[in-house]
C-alpha cells in the first residue's frame, strides 16, 4: 500500500498548483480549473485518510462524493457566468471585470 | 374552554386583526381607496373595543398577570428548555393601560388618515403591521416575542416617514430608524446576556424576573447590563441626551404616524424599562437609578426650555415630548410607587393628549401648508372648534386639574418628592415653563388680530371631530375620576421588586 | 337640606357651565337667564347652609367625610370632602352675592358683544370653582380648584382676543400666577412629606402636635405663601393684575377684585395655624402685605385708567388684607375681605357703567362731570369711594381701623405708620378718581354728550352694592351679629388658639386716626382736583419729574421683567435650542452618522472589484489562520 505520507504530500503539491493558479491567473477558465484542482486535492485527503484511519465505514469517501458534486453544480454555474462575461465584453480576463467596486 | 383562556384569545386578537387587516390590504388592488380606509376605519374600531374590554376586564384583586395565553414555539431542542420561546401573552395593570391608550390612539389615527390619497393601501399595510407590533409588545411575556414585536412596531417607521413624510422626510426618517435600531442593538444584547447568564434554557418572563429577584442574575451582572436595557429602551422613549430623532421624526412625520409615534410608541420605550429594567434587575435598577433620574430631569427641563423659542408647531410638540417623557423617566427612576404609577399614568396622558395635539397640527397643515406659527394669527376667527380641542390639548399639556396631564404629573411630583425633593422642585418649575410655551403658542396662534389671508381655512371635519373627541374624552376621564386608573396601574406597580411603599 | 348639600353650590354653576358651552350658541338670548339662575340656586343654598350652621353653634367641621378618591396601596390614600367654617361660611356669602350681582350686571353690560354665551358659561365655571375651592377640605382639592380658577380668568381676560393687547394680558395674568402655583405644589407636597396627608385639619392638627420641624415647616410654609403671593397678587406678583383689565370689567369686579384674587388671602387665612407654628412666618406675611400696600398706593397716585386705579387699589387692600393675617387675626382678614369685596365689586361695577355709557372710554383725561348724566351711577360710586378711603360709618371704615387696631397689638407703631401712609394714599387717589370721572367740567364734551344713564339691570346690582357697601361693617358689632343669629360680631368668632378671640371695642382714639388718615387725603385731593382741574397736579408733577415718573410707569417692573425673560429665560431657552440643534444634533447625532461615512468612504477602496486580490486575501487570512493555530497548540 502506498504510504500515507505520499499521498498527503501529493495533496498538498495539488492545492498549491491550485492556489497560485488562483491568484496567479487572470484567465477566468483558468482560474476555474485552479479552484477544482484544490477540491480534487482535498478530496484526496478525505479519501486518504478514511482509507487509513478507518477502512471500515467510508465517510472520507462520502464527502470526496459530495465534493464532486458541489464542484459539478460550481463549474455549471461559473462557467455560465464566464460566458455571459464574454458574450458582454468579449473576454474572460477577470482584471477586465472588475466593475463590482467602490 | 375556560373563560380566562377565552380572554386569552381576545389579547391575541389585538395582535391578530391588525395583522389580518394588513394581509387583506395586501390583496386589495391600490386604487380602491374608499375599500381600504372602511376596512381600515372598522379594523380601528374593532381594536378600540377590543382594547376597552381589556382595560374594564381587566379584574382589580385578582392575579397581576391576567387574560393568559400560552402556545409554545420552540421548545426542548438544542439550548433551550421547556417553553423555550413561546408564545406567551397575559395583561397586566400597566399593559392593560397601555392597551386602552393604543386602541384610542389607533381608531383615532387611522380616523385621520381618512384624507390620505397617496397610496393610501401601502400606507395602512404598515401601520397595521406597526400596531400589531406595539400590542404585541405590551402583551408579550416571552422575551424573544417582545423584542421581536417591538422591533415589528419600530421598522414600518421608516417606510412611514420616509414615503409619506414632509419636512426633510429621509433625513429624519434615517435618523429616527438608525437610532432606535442602535438602540434595539443593545436590547438584544441585553436579551442575550440575560438568558445566557439565567441558563434556564427558557425566554419566559416570568421566570427571568424570578432569577433576577432571587439573585441567579447576580447583583454585578445587573450593574453591567442594567444600561444596556435602559439605555436601549431609552432611546425610544427620548432619554436624554438620545432624544434628538424626536423634534426631527415628528418634524417629518404624516399625522397619523406622528399620532401614533407620539402617542404610543415613545411609550414602547419606558414600558422595555419596566419589564426589562425594573422587573428583570432590580438590584441594577436601584442602582442605576438615581443616574436616570438626572437625565430625566434634565430632559423634562431642557425639553421644556428649548421648546419655549421654537416657531414650528411640530417642534414644539417634539420638544414637548422629550419634557414630558422626561417626566415618565423620572417617575420610574423614584423607584416608589406613587412616582411609577405616575409614571405609568403619564405615559398614557401624554400619548392620548399628544396624539390631540397632532391630530389638530395636522388638520391646520393640510390646508395651511405652513407649519410656522408666525404666519398665523386669530385663526379662533375660522377654526373655533380647532381652537377648542388643540386648546384643552394644550391645557392638558401644561398639567391643569381636570385634564389627565394633572393626575400623571401630580403623582410624578408628590413621587420625585418623596424621594428626591429637589428634583421634584425643578420637575415643577418644568411645569410652569409648559404654561409658557404653550399659552405663547396659544396667543400667537389662535388670538390676537385676524390675519386675513387664512379666511378659506375650514374648521374640523366630522371625521377628526370624531376622533379628536374620542382623544378629549380620555384625556377628561383620567383628569376628572382617578381611581379605574390609578387601582389597576397601583395593583401592579405595588407588586414591582425593590419599589418602596 | 342642610350643609350636607353645600356640594350642590359648585355642582350646579358646573352643570349649567356645560349645558352653556356647549348649546349656549343655539339657546335663545345665550342661556344668560341659565347662568343667572345657577347663581341664584347658589345664593338661596348658601343661606340654607347658613341656617343649618347657625341652628347647630358647635357645628364647625367637615359636613362630608373621606370621599375615597383614588388609592395606589396603602402608600397614597386621597379622600376628598367638605369642610365648613366661619371663613367658608364668610366667602360663600362673599362669591354667592358678588356673583350674583355680576351675573345680572353683565346681561346689560356684555349685551350685544360676540360669544355673549361663552362670557356666561365661563362665569359659571368660575363661580363653581371658586365655590369648590373655600369648602374644600384638602389642600389637593384647593390645588385643583385653584388652577381652575386661574383658567376661568385666564379665559375672561383674553375675552376679547381679537385685541393682541387682551390676548397678552391674559398670558401675562396666567403664566405670572403659574410661578406662584409651582411654590404652592411644591409647598403642599412638602406638608404631604411631613405629615401624610393633604386634609387640612390633619394637617394643621399634626403640626400643632409639633411633628414638623421648624426649618422645613418654614420653607413648606413660605412655599405655599408664594402660591398665595401670585394669586393675590402680592408685590413682586402684582403685575398681572393691572393688566387683567383688559378682561370685561364685570370679570374685573368679580374674578379680579372680589373673589379669585382673595383666594391668597382666603389660603393664608384656613392655614394661618400652621403659619403661627413657624417661627417668622407672620412677620413674612406682614412684610409682603405692607411693602404691597404701600407700592401700589404710589403707583395708583399717577394712573389715569380708572380701572388701573382701581386694580392698583385692589392689590393695595389685598396688602391691607395680609397685614392683617401676618397679625394672626383671620378675622379681621375676613371681615376686610368681606367688605372689600363689596365695595371694590360696586367700585368696578360703577367704572363699567360708565365704561358702557361713554362708548369704552376708561381714561379719566376724557371724562369728567358725569355725576349729572349718571345719579345713580355716579351716588352708588360715590358711596364705593368713602368706604374704600375708609370714611365712618361705611363699611370700610370698620375693617380697616381693625386692621390698624390688631396691627399695632402685634407689630407696634411703626407698622400701623407705614399702613397709614397706604391708607391716606388710599383716600387720596379714590377721590382723585371721584372726582376726575363724576364731578367738575368734563374734560371731552364729545365724550360727555353722548353719556347716558345704563338700564335698571346694570343700576339695580349697583344700589344693592351700594347698599352693602354701607351696611356690611356692622356685622363687627356684637349686637348686630347677635341680631342676625351669628354667635357674636364676625370678629369674634374666627381665630387662633394662640392669639385668642379679637372681640371689638369702640376706641375713640383709633377711631380718630382712621378718620383723620382718611381724611388727610381726601381733602388733599379735593384741594388739588377740585372742579376736575388739573393744574394743580401737572404742576407737581412737572416739579418733580423723576418722581412722576417712576410712579408713572409702576416703579418699572414690567420692564425689569421684561428685561429678565427676554436676556434670561428666552435668552436661556436660545442657548438650549442652540445647543440641542448643533452640540446634540448636528455633532453628536450627525457626527457620529459622518464618522461611520467616512470609514465608510476610506475603507470601500479595500473592495477592489478584483477576483486575484480577493483571492489573495483568502489565501492570507488561511496561512495567519494556520500560523495562529501552530503558536497556540506550539
Amino acid at each position: 500500500m502506498v504510504p500515507l505520507e505520499n499521498l498527503l504530500v501529493l495533496s498538498a503539491i495539488m492545492f498549491s498548483l491550485g492556489v497560485y493558479g488562483v491568484l496567479a491567473r487572470r484567465n477566468a477558465v483558468l482560474i476555474l480549473m485552479s479552484v477544482e484542482l484544490m477540491l480534487n486535492a482535498v478530496s484526496l485527503n478525505f479519501v486518504a485518510f478514511a482509507a487509513y484511519l478507518d477502512p471500515d465505514k467510508v465517510l472520507g469517501a462520502v464527502f470526496a462524493v459530495f465534493i464532486i458534486t458541489v464542484a459539478a453544480a460550481e463549474v455549471g454555474l461559473a462557467l455560465a457566468i464566464v460566458i455571459r462575461l464574454f458574450r458582454n465584453r468579449a473576454t474572460s480576463n477577470v482584471d477586465e471585470a472588475a466593475i463590482m467596486k467602490w | 374552554m375556560t373563560f380566562d383562556e377565552g380572554q386569552g384569545y381576545v389579547v391575541l386578537a389585538t395582535i391578530a386583526v391588525p395583522l389580518l387587516t394588513a394581509l387583506v390590504l395586501v390583496f386589495i388592488p391600490g386604487n380602491q381607496k374608499m375599500a381600504v380606509r372602511y376596512i381600515s376605519a372598522v379594523t380601528g374600531a374593532i381594536l378600540a373595543g377590543l382594547s376597552i374590554y381589556i382595560f374594564t376586564a381587566y379584574q382589580l384583586d385578582g392575579a397581576d398577570a391576567q387574560m393568559r395565553l400560552r402556545w409554545v414555539w420552540v421548545e426542548n431542542t438544542a439550548f433551550l428548555g421547556e417553553n423555550g420561546i413561546s408564545l406567551n401573552l397575559a395583561v397586566d395593570g400597566i399593559s392593560g393601560l397601555l392597551a386602552l391608550l393604543t386602541g384610542v390612539v389607533a381608531f383615532a389615527g387611522a380616523l385621520a388618515s381618512w384624507k390620505l390619497d397617496f397610496r393610501n393601501k401601502d400606507f395602512y399595510i404598515l401601520y397595521w403591521a406597526l400596531l400589531a407590533g406595539v400590542y404585541g409588545t405590551f402583551f408579550s411575556y416571552d422575551l424573544f416575542f417582545f423584542f421581536f414585536f417591538y422591533e415589528l412596531a419600530v421598522m414600518p417607521l421608516y417606510l412611514l416617514i420616509g414615503v409619506w413624510g414632509s419636512t426633510r422626510k429621509e433625513y429624519g426618517a434615517a435618523k429616527l430608524t438608525l437610532m432606535l435600531v442602535g438602540g434595539s442593538v443593545l436590547i438584544w444584547i441585553g436579551i442575550f446576556a440575560v438568558f445566557h447568564e439565567a441558563n434556564l434554557g427558557t425566554f419566559d418572563m416570568e421566570k427571568l424576573w424570578a432569577a433576577g429577584r432571587d439573585g441567579t442574575l447576580s447583583p454585578e451582572f445587573q450593574k453591567v447590563f442594567f444600561p444596556f436595557m435602559a439605555v436601549g429602551c431609552g432611546v425610544l422613549a427620548a432619554l436624554w441626551p438620545f432624544h434628538t430623532w424626536s423634534p426631527d421624526g415628528h418634524m417629518s412625520a404624516p399625522t397619523a404616524v406622528s399620532m401614533v409615534h407620539a402617542g404610543v410608541l415613545m411609550k414602547l420605550g419606558a414600558f422595555g424599562i419596566i419589564r426589562l429594567g425594573i422587573q428583570m434587575m432590580p438590584e441594577g435598577a436601584e442602582f442605576w437609578m438615581p443616574t436616570l433620574m438626572v437625565l430625566g430631569v434634565v430632559g423634562a427641563v431642557y425639553g421644556a426650555t428649548a421648546a419655549l423659542t421654537q416657531r414650528d408647531f411640530k417642534l414644539i410638540s417634539g420638544y414637548s415630548s422629550v419634557s414630558h417623557m422626561g417626566y415618565v423617566l423620572m417617575g420610574l427612576a423614584t423607584m416608589n410607587q406613587i412616582g411609577i404609577t405616575g409614571a405609568v399614568l403619564q405615559m398614557y396622558s401624554h400619548g392620548v393628549m399628544t396624539a390631540l395635539v397632532f391630530l389638530m397640527i395636522g388638520a391646520l397643515y393640510d390646508q395651511a401648508h405652513t407649519r410656522d406659527m408666525k404666519d398665523f394669527g386669530g385663526i379662533a376667527k375660522v377654526m373655533p372648534l380647532w381652537v377648542i380641542f388643540y386648546g384643552i390639548a394644550g391645557l392638558a399639556n401644561v398639567g391643569l386639574p381636570g385634564f389627565s396631564g394633572f393626575t400623571a404629573e401630580f403623582h410624578i411630583f408628590v413621587g420625585t418628592f418623596k424621594s428626591y425633593p429637589v428634583f421634584g422642585a425643578l420637575a415643577i418649575f418644568a411645569a410652569a415653563l409648559a404654561a409658557a410655551y404653550m399659552l405663547r403658542m396659544f396667543a400667537i396662534v389662535f388670538f390676537g388680530p385676524f390675519n386675513a389671508r387664512w379666511s378659506d381655512l375650514k374648521d374640523l371635519t366630522p371625521l377628526e371631530r370624531l376622533s379628536g373627541g374620542m382623544l378629549i374624552a380620555s384625556i377628561v376621564i383620567m383628569g376628572v375620576w382617578w381611581a379605574p386608573f390609578t387601582d389597576r396601574v397601583g395593583q401592579t406597580v405595588t407588586l414591582l421588586p425593590g419599589v418602596t411603599g | 337640606m342642610g350643609a350636607e348639600e353645600a356640594w350642590l353650590l359648585a355642582a350646579i354653576p358646573a352643570g349649567v357651565f356645560f349645558v352653556l358651552a356647549i348649546f349656549g350658541r343655539a339657546l335663545p338670548r345665550g342661556g344668560d337667564y341659565l347662568g343667572v339662575a345657577a347663581i341664584l340656586s347658589s345664593f338661596v343654598l348658601f343661606f340654607v347652609v347658613l341656617a343649618d350652621f347657625l341652628d347647630t353653634p358647635g357645628k364647625i367641621g367637615p359636613v362630608i367625610n373621606d370621599v375615597e378618591w383614588s388609592n395606589i396601596g396603602e402608600s397614597f390614600d386621597l379622600r376628598m370632602g367638605i369642610y365648613i367654617d366661619p371663613i367658608t361660611i364668610t366667602m360663600f356669602a362673599v362669591i354667592t352675592t358678588v356673583a350674583l350681582m355680576v351675573n345680572i350686571f353683565s346681561i346689560g353690560y356684555m349685551k350685544g358683544e360676540p360669544r355673549y354665551y361663552w362670557f356666561f358659561a365661563v362665569l359659571q365655571l368660575f363661580a363653581a370653582s371658586m365655590l369648590m375651592l373655600v369648602m374644600a377640605d384638602n389642600l389637593l382639592l384647593v390645588y385643583i380648584s385653584w388652577e381652575l380658577v386661574g383658567v376661568c380668568s385666564f379665559l375672561l381676560i383674553g375675552f376679547y382676543w381679537e385685541k393682541r393687547s387682551a390676548t397678552e394680558a391674559a398670558k401675562k395674568a396666567f403664566v405670572t400666577t403659574r410661578v406662584g402655583d409651582v411654590g404652592l405644589l411644591i409647598g403642599i407636597i412638602m406638608l404631604w412629606k411631613a405629615t401624610g396627608t393633604f386634609n387640612i385639619q390633619e394637617i394643621i392638627h399634626l403640626v400643632e402636635e409639633g411633628h414638623v420641624g421648624q426649618t422645613y415647616l418654614f420653607a413648606a410654609v413660605a412655599f405655599v405663601f408664594l402660591g398665595c403671593m401670585g394669586k393675590s397678587a402680592q408685590v413682586p406678583f402684582h403685575v398681572w393684575l393691572p393688566d387683567a383689565m383688559e378682561g370685561p370689567t364685570p370679570v374685573s369686579a368679580l374674578i379680579h377684585a372680589a373673589t379669585m384674587v382673595v383666594a391668597g388671602v382666603y389660603l393664608t387665612a384656613r392655614l394661618l395655624p400652621i403659619f403661627e407654628y413657624a417661627d417668622g412666618a407672620l412677620l413674612m406675611v406682614t412684610i409682603v402685605g405692607l411693602i404691597t400696600a404701600l407700592l401700589t398706593g404710589f403707583i395708583a397716585l399717577a394712573q389715569t385708567d380708572i380701572k388701573k386705579v382701581l386694580a392698583y387699589s385692589t392689590v393695595g387692600q389685598l396688602g391691607f388684607m395680609f397685614v392683617a393675617l401676618g397679625a394672626g387675626q383671620p378675622a379681621v382678614a375676613m371681615f376686610h375681605l368681606m367688605t372689600h369685596a363689596f365695595f371694590k365689586a360696586l367700585l368696578f361695577l360703577g367704572s363699567g357703567s360708565v365704561i358702557h355709557a361713554t362708548h369704552h372710554n376708561q381714561e379719566m383725561d376724557k371724562l369728567g362731570g358725569l355725576w349729572k348724566k349718571m345719579p345713580i351711577t355716579g351716588t352708588t360710586f360715590f358711596i364705593g369711594s368713602l368706604a374704600l378711603a375708609g370714611i365712618p360709618p361705611l363699611a370700610g371704615f370698620w375693617s380697616k381701623d381693625e386692621i390698624f387696631v390688631v396691627l399695632n397689638e402685634e407689630w407696634g407703631i411703626w407698622a400701623v405708620a407705614l399702613l397709614g401712609l397706604s391708607a391716606v394714599m388710599t383716600a387720596f387717589y379714590t377721590t382723585r378718581l371721584f372726582i376726575r370721572t363724576f364731578m367738575g367740567k368734563p374734560m371731552d364734551q364729545h365724550v360727555h354728550d353722548h353719556t347716558h344713564e345704563s338700564g335698571l339691570v346694570m343700576t339695580g346690582p349697583l344700589m344693592f352694592l351700594a347698599f352693602l357697601a354701607v351696611t356690611a361693617g356692622f356685622v363687627v358689632f356684637h349686637g348686630v351679629g347677635k341680631g342676625l343669629g351669628f354667635p357674636g360680631g364676625m370678629t369674634e368668632f374666627i381665630f387662633l388658639p394662640h392669639h385668642g378671640p379679637h372681640k371689638y371695642h369702640f376706641d375713640a382714639a383709633w377711631a380718630l386716626a382712621s378718620v383723620v388718615m382718611g381724611g388727610t387725603g381726601l381733602l388733599a385731593a379735593g384741594w388739588m382736583y377740585w372742579g376736575n382741574s388739573t393744574a394743580k397736579s401737572t404742576q407737581l408733577a412737572e416739579s418733580q419729574p423723576g418722581i412722576y415718573d417712576l410712579l408713572r410707569n409702576k416703579f418699572y417692573f414690567d420692564e425689569l421683567y421684561q428685561a429678565a425673560i427676554d436676556r434670561g429665560m428666552l435668552g436661556f431657552s436660545y442657548v438650549v435650542s442652540w445647543f440641542d440643534r448643533y452640540v446634540v444634533n448636528d455633532t453628536g447625532v450627525d457626527g457620529s452618522a459622518q464618522v461611520t461615512g467616512f470609514s465608510g468612504g476610506v475603507l470601500k477602496y479595500l473592495q477592489t472589484g478584483r477576483l486575484p486580490n480577493y483571492a489573495m486575501a483568502v489565501a492570507m487570512g488561511v496561512l495567519a489562520l494556520a500560523v495562529v493555530g501552530l503558536v497556540v497548540r506550539g
